[in-house]
This record gives structure tokens, sequence and C-alpha cells, in this order.
């Protein structure tokens, strides 16, 4: 039997009204007005500096030997010369793994201290400004200040020893096997407030009724963390993993200020490598073509992000969609 | 005869006079008068007066103060804008300098090592000429001055002379039964040390850990230990570079001063890997140290009651050699020797040169160098030996050691690209100090690096260079 395919009825959608084009108009106005600053702080600062980056990576300049505009031209060699460079490599191993404990330590935390924050109670202003606290402390005095206290016969040490009982005295600055996650505990302890705040902002966030609904259906405290708050905070998780995560990948005032990316070679991350060969050995060139590298490792980065926060916002939308806007999306 | 009553035999008498006193070198009418310090007044004076800047680490600025005012009291040329850095931090910050041709220091303190690498970049102001104009000569021990010229011209006045002199406990060595003890395990007597195995023998017999007493106080963490390493080498016979530029570091001579650099793991705390001198002086003048090779700035310390529990318990002394090459050889260090070098493209680069000649005369830098509380700025001109304050500040056995120490005084790597060469080295040997590189592989690494260095930098360019680093070297083995 044949169906006659009928065209559906073409439903025009009402003009908008005036007043709905004078706000529409605004909001375009705002936008640009927020937005013309950064882009022209964007093409008129950062884009000359990125040029002048892409120009010495591909131009061999050796600083004793001339000035930068007759440096000769040499392609995308610096480009293979630091992909090959088996530093470089192992640069990129340790900033990935500082980068990758410290993101996971610092959300830990953060989310831990926001889940006991979000719901108010007395005095929690005092402990709000306990907990980021250390987010204030400049990296630099954070790294000073724990040399002191990591000395082998430090106090860390001998508060340990005291609290458990036997010697506890791990050479924290001067094992190259523990020197590497010594920095990460001081960035986790540094940046923990990061993450606590973006939690706190979302745990805030979350709208009451689904809540109140399981209650109301005999859910557990668990079952109501796991199955209700857990999935409506997943893009602000991703949120705080990625920016951490790119903090982190850029750690450096600490990492140098303590060891050097010492010792021995241990805590020689992707920034401490990246200053010695530009402001060490001056090799500018082939820093530059190292700083093109990175930028595009986050960048990938960056996007895989956006396009994971992206899919949860849709799916948020569509979970809290009205349903005759979700049947018409579904549609 | 004229109504002046001269004859004319007085006549010829003084012009013959006037004339050869007019052929001797630095002997003009107002030479024979005048001091170097009025020398340099007077010659600053043409330039003007102007309060220069510069970039100088507060430490070394302070005792400069009073001898800075009484220059600008004197010309009109005083200090204006210092920027503070760290002395360890000023090659960065100049190489950035050089690179944008900024005129915004007009005089840098820097470690004189990097005069190659800052003068192949185009930025310093040779001082020749104006030492000349003012007769000015730097008149440091030995052949210290060496240590400012690169390719025949000066391009340095130096403030700090930072040498490595021998630190070892009298009170331990002289205790009746430490002597007994090592003389009945080495069979040797206990005295103090003359080459680098008497020196582990001793630090190992005597130290303590139980009592914090550790053998070695020399430093061995990434940044410092080359420093100690090229005394062990030059002193077993080693160089650097072949006349070609081939690192010559990976010989028998490398391989023996990594042994002994290493050894002292066994005797040395065990985080001395990451220390550095705010954490190693300290330890020193605290007497948790048995021996030490160090700057001799730490005399002055060890020496001050006020700040140190070890007055009067250490003897000074030659650094230790070796007869690894069949001869006795002891070499010392400078390094970072601190001085000041004047920017070729500041607008105030006479003011600054002349400045720099003032606060490098023997007379003016003895305040200086005898500074008890600002101790930074260490001897190193011939007057400062006999000077009454500055022996008082060492001691004399501490000025001996410096004396005998700056006959047998050598460079680090003095070319184009030293902090390259100097990091690479300094990486290696902490990854073999902390167990990530095996030793045998440490000199065999560098040499590989420093190659690629000097490929790099240009093999032509740094041939060039080498009369200049070898020009430093002494030449004797042992002082005089």
């Amino acid at each position: 039997m044949n169906v006659a395919v009928v065209p559906a009825v073409q439903v025009q959608a009402p003009l908008p009204s005036t007043r709905e084009l004078s706000r529409r108009r605004a909001i375009t106005r705002f936008r640009w007005s927020i937005l013309s600053p950064l882009l022209a702080l964007l093409i008129f600062v950062l884009m000359p500096v990125l040029f002048l980056q892409l120009y010495f990576s591909l131009h061999q300049w050796t600083v004793y030997l001339g000035t930068w505009w007759d440096a000769e031209y040499v392609g995308l060699d610096l480009f293979r010369e630091v992909l090959t460079d088996p530093r470089f490599g192992w640069a990129v191993v340790r900033s990935l793994a500082f980068a990758t404990g410290s993101t996971i330590g610092c959300f830990l935390i953060g989310f831990a201290l926001a889940y006991l924050m979000y719901k108010p109670f007395r005095g929690q202003a005092f402990y709000y400004i306990i907990f980021i606290l250390p987010m204030l402390t400049v990296p630099v005095v954070v790294a000073y200040t724990a040399e002191m206290m990591l000395y082998q016969s430090g106090p860390l040490n001998d508060l340990i020893t005291r609290i458990i009982g036997i010697e506890f005295k791990p050479a924290w600055l001067t094992n190259p096997h523990i020197a590497l996650p010594t920095v990460m505990l001081l960035e986790i302890w540094n940046w923990a407030p990061f993450s606590f705040i973006i939690m706190l902002a979302g745990l805030s966030a979350i709208p009451k009724e689904p809540i109140e609904a399981a209650e109301i259906l005999g859910a557990s405290k668990w079952r109501i963390f796991w199955e209700v708050q857990l999935p409506l905070l997943r893009p602000v998780i991703f949120l705080a993993l990625v920016l951490r995560f790119l903090e982190a990948m850029a750690e450096f005032p600490k990492t140098w200020a303590l060891l050097q990316g010492g010792p021995g070679t241990a805590t020689e991350t992707l920034p401490v490598y990246i200053f010695l060969t530009t402001w060490q050995y001056f090799q500018i060139s082939k820093g530059a073509a190292m700083s093109y590298i990175v930028m595009l490792l986050m960048v990938v980065i960056v996007l895989f992000a956006i396009r994971l926060l992206r899919r949860e916002k849709r799916s948020l939308d569509t979970m809290y969609a009205k349903p005759a806007a979700r049947q018409q999306e579904l549609a | 005869m004229t109504k002046f009553n001269i004859s004319r035999r007085t006549f010829m008498e003084g012009g013959v006079g006037l004339t050869v006193a007019n052929l001797l070198p630095g002997t003009t009418p107002l030479a024979f008068a005048a001091s170097m310090e009025e020398r340099t007044i007077a010659a600053a004076k043409t330039a003007g007066a102007a309060d220069v800047s510069g970039m100088i680490w507060s430490p070394y600025l302070v005792p400069m103060q009073p001898v800075i005012a009484d220059f600008k009291k004197a010309t009109g040329i005083g200090v204006g804008a210092v920027q503070d850095i760290s002395i360890f931090d000023a090659p960065q910050r100049a190489m950035a300098e050089a690179l944008s041709r900024s005129p915004q220091f007009d005089f840098i303190h820097i470690d004189s090592n990097m005069i190659p690498s800052l003068a192949s970049a185009g930025y310093l102001e040779p001082l020749d000429e104006y030492m000349k104009k003012a007769d000015f000569k730097i008149d440091a021990v030995g052949d210290y001055a060496k240590f400012m010229t690169y390719k025949g011209q000066t391009y340095g006045i130096p403030t700090d002379g930072n040498v490595h002199i021998q630190y070892v406990r009298k009170d331990l060595i002289e205790d009746p039964d430490n002597k007994k003890r090592f003389a009945d395990k080495h069979g040797k007597e206990l005295k103090f040390p003359e080459t680098w195995e008497d020196e582990f023998r001793i630090q190992q017999t005597l130290m303590d850990p139980a009592k914090d007493l550790y053998g070695s106080g020399s430093l061995r963490n990434r940044a410092n230990g080359p420093t100690w390493w090229y005394m062990m080498f030059y002193s077993a016979g080693g160089f650097t570079f072949d006349d070609d530029m081939n690192s010559t570091l990976n010989t028998p001579a490398g391989q023996y001063a990594v042994d002994i650099y290493l050894q002292e793991k066994k005797v040395a705390h065990p985080e001395s890997a990451g220390w550095g001198t705010p954490q190693m002086i300290p330890r020193i003048a605290q007497g948790h140290v048995v021996t030490a090779q160090y700057w001799d700035g730490t005399a002055r310390l060890n020496e001050n009651p006020a700040k140190s529990k070890t007055t009067g318990k250490w003897l000074y002394g030659l650094v230790p050699g070796s007869d690894f090459s069949g001869k006795r050889i002891h070499r010392s260090i400078s390094s970072p020797l601190a001085a000041l070098l004047v920017n070729k493209y500041s607008p105030r680069k006479a003011q600054a040169a002349y400045l720099a000649l003032w606060l490098g005369s023997g007379k003016n830098s003895i305040p200086i160098v005898s500074d008890p509380v600002n101790t930074f700025n260490d001897a190193w001109a011939k007057e400062h030996m006999t000077s009454e304050l500055v022996q008082k500040a060492y001691s004399p056995a501490g000025i001996k050691a410096i004396e005998a120490n700056f006959q047998v005084v050598s460079p680090p790597t003095y070319l184009t690209g030293y902090l390259e060469f100097q990091d690479t080295l300094g990486k290696n040997l902490s990854e073999a100090y902390v167990g990530q590189l095996p030793a045998k592989d440490v000199l065999k690494k560098t040499d590989e690096e420093w190659n690629a260095i000097v490929r790099r930098i240009g093999r032509t360019k740094l041939k060039e260079e080498l009369a200049s680093y070898k020009a430093l070297m002494p030449k004797r083995n042992v002082p005089a």
C-alpha cells in the first residue's frame, strides 16, 4: 500500500517584537564591548609575539654570532631536533606525571573540602578563609619555606616521627625518586583551594529539586551523591580538572626555587628545561621551537576538554529541558 | 745674567729633567704627586657628573656604598637606580640586556667568567682606554688580573676575589686520640692534607655522623658541583679542550676527577646533593664539617666570634693536589669571580668605567673586602694581603692561604657558552652523584654534549678564544 507523503505544515515562527530585537542588539553590543579589549590585546600584543617566536623557531639564531634578523633559515630542523631530543622527551614525561598527580590531588582535596562547606553553617566564612590561604601564598615563598621544613632532620620529619613512633626520615629534596612527588605535594597544598572554590561554586549551583525528590523517594546520602549530585557536577569537575592540569603543566616557580631541575635531572620538567635551554644555554631558537610544540600540545588538550564540556552541557540541557522543547529536540 | 737671576746651566738642567720626566710612562708632573685614586678622580672629572645605574646584588653593594659616596663627593659620579639581582641569576639577565642592546644598566656586577659570552654578544665596553687615561692598574695577586681579560682587552674590574682555599679543623687533627687512631689505621701522620687521597682518609677517619659531624663540607649540587670538579681535573693534569676544540674530558685524568668527586658521597651529609651555600656555610661555621674546599670569604665568617662557633678552630691552606699526572699539581679555582663590567650601549659608560676603577683600587677596596658583616667581597689585591684590617678579618693564616691559592688559581671553562658548558657538566655529575647515571658514563655523555655546543657556537670562534682561556691557567704547579 502506498503511503502518500504529505509535507509537514510549515509553521512560521512569530516575528520577534521590537523589544526583543532591541534586547538582542543590546546583548550583541555588550558581548563586543567585553571582547574588544581582549581581541585588541590578542592582535596587538600576543600575535606579534607568537609570530616572532615562530620566526625564531624556523631560524637558527646563535646569539653570539650575529643579530636575530640575520639568522639562517632552517625550516623545521629545530622542531625535528626537539622531537628527537631524549631530554625533551623525559621533560614531557615528568611534566605529564607531575600535572596528572597534582591535578588529581588538588581535585580530591578541593572536592572534599567543598563538600564539607557547601551547606551553610556557623563559622563558614572563617573556614573559607583558612582553606583558601595556601592559594594566596606566593609560590616562591612556598618553595623557600618548604625547603626549611623538608630537611631530613627538619621539623616535618621530626613531627611525623613523633606521631607514628618510628623513625621517619625521607630525603625529600635529595632523593631523586621522591623529589618530583615532593614538589607535587607542595603544588597540591598550594592549589587545592583553586579546585575547592570551583567545586564549591558547582555544588552550590546544583538545583535542590532533584535532591529533594531523591530524599522523598528514600535514597541514601551516598546514592544521592553518586547518582544525583555527581552527574550534575560533571561539567564543573571537567572544568576544574582541565584548568588545574594546564596550570600544573606550566608550574615553574616552586620547582626552580627549590631544586633547579635537580637532584640530577629528577625535577627537570618542561618549563625548567625550556628555561634552561633559552636562558642558561641561550639557545633562543630551540627554546622557541620547544615552546611552540608545548603550546600545540596544550591546544589539543584544551580542544579535547572543550568538546567534552560541550557534550556534558548538551546532556544536562536535555535532562532539564521543558517537555515540549525536549520533544522538539528529539524530533 | 738676566734680571731673574737664572743661570743658563740651571735652565738647561731643569729642561733636561722635565724632558726625562715626560718620557717616563705615568710620570707626568701630576703623576709624581698623584696616587692611583687621585688619577682616577682627575680622569673621571673629564667625563662629567652623573648617577649611573647598575645591576648588583645588595650584599656586594652595601660595603661599597661609603666608597661610592667618596667618589661622588670628588667627581659628582654616584650610583642611582640599582637592580638587586643575585649573582647566580645575573648572567641570564645580563644576556637578556645584551640581546636587546639595552642601555638600561650602565654597569653590571657579575661573574667575570661571563666576559667571553657577553663580549661575544657585543655588550661589553673595553676598559683599557679608561685605565690608560687614569694610569690605572689592576694590582691583583699573581696573574689574577688576567681573569678580567678576553682576546687581549680588559673588560672587568674585580671586587670579589673568590678563590677556593682549604679548610681543616685544627682541633680535630691536633687531637692526640685522633692522631693515634689515624696513625693506627693508615700508618701515616695525621696532618694537613696534601692530596685528594689524604683528605679523603682524614674525612673518613674523623667524621662522626652520630654527632652530626661529617667529613666533607664541599658542595655537590648541580649548580656548584663543577666548580669543585675542575680543581680535581686540572690537578690531575687535565684540560677541557684540545687545540681543535674537541672536548677532552673523557680521559684518565677526567675519570680520576669523577672518582674523587663521587667518593665524597661516603663522607658527606646525605642531603648535600641538594645543598648550596645557604645550607653549607652555616654548617662549616657551626662546626659540623671536618674539611672542605670553600670560598675564601668563609674564613672571615669562621673567625667572627659573633657568628661562628669555630673561631680559632680552623687551619687554612692550599687546596689538595694530585700526583696522578706523575708530578704534584695543585689547582684552586675562582668561580664566580664577581667583577664590575660596563655596558657598551650606556650613555654613561665613561662614568661607569671610572667608578669601577675607583672601586677596584687596592686602597679603596680594603674596607670593602674586610667588612665584618657583609662578607661577600673577598680579598684579591696585593694591598689586601698586607693590610691590617684585612688580616684581622680573615686571620693571618687565612690571608696566607688566600695568597698561596691565588698562585695556582684557575678558571672554569672561560669561553663563550660558559653557562651551557657548566650546566651540562653539572647536570651529568649531579645525576651520577644521586645514582641516576653510572660514573663511567658521565664524561662520555659530557664530551658528546660539549662537542655539540662547540659545533653550534662555532669551532673557529671558540678556537680563537682558547688562547684567552689558556692564558688564565697558572704557570706553576705548587705555590712558591
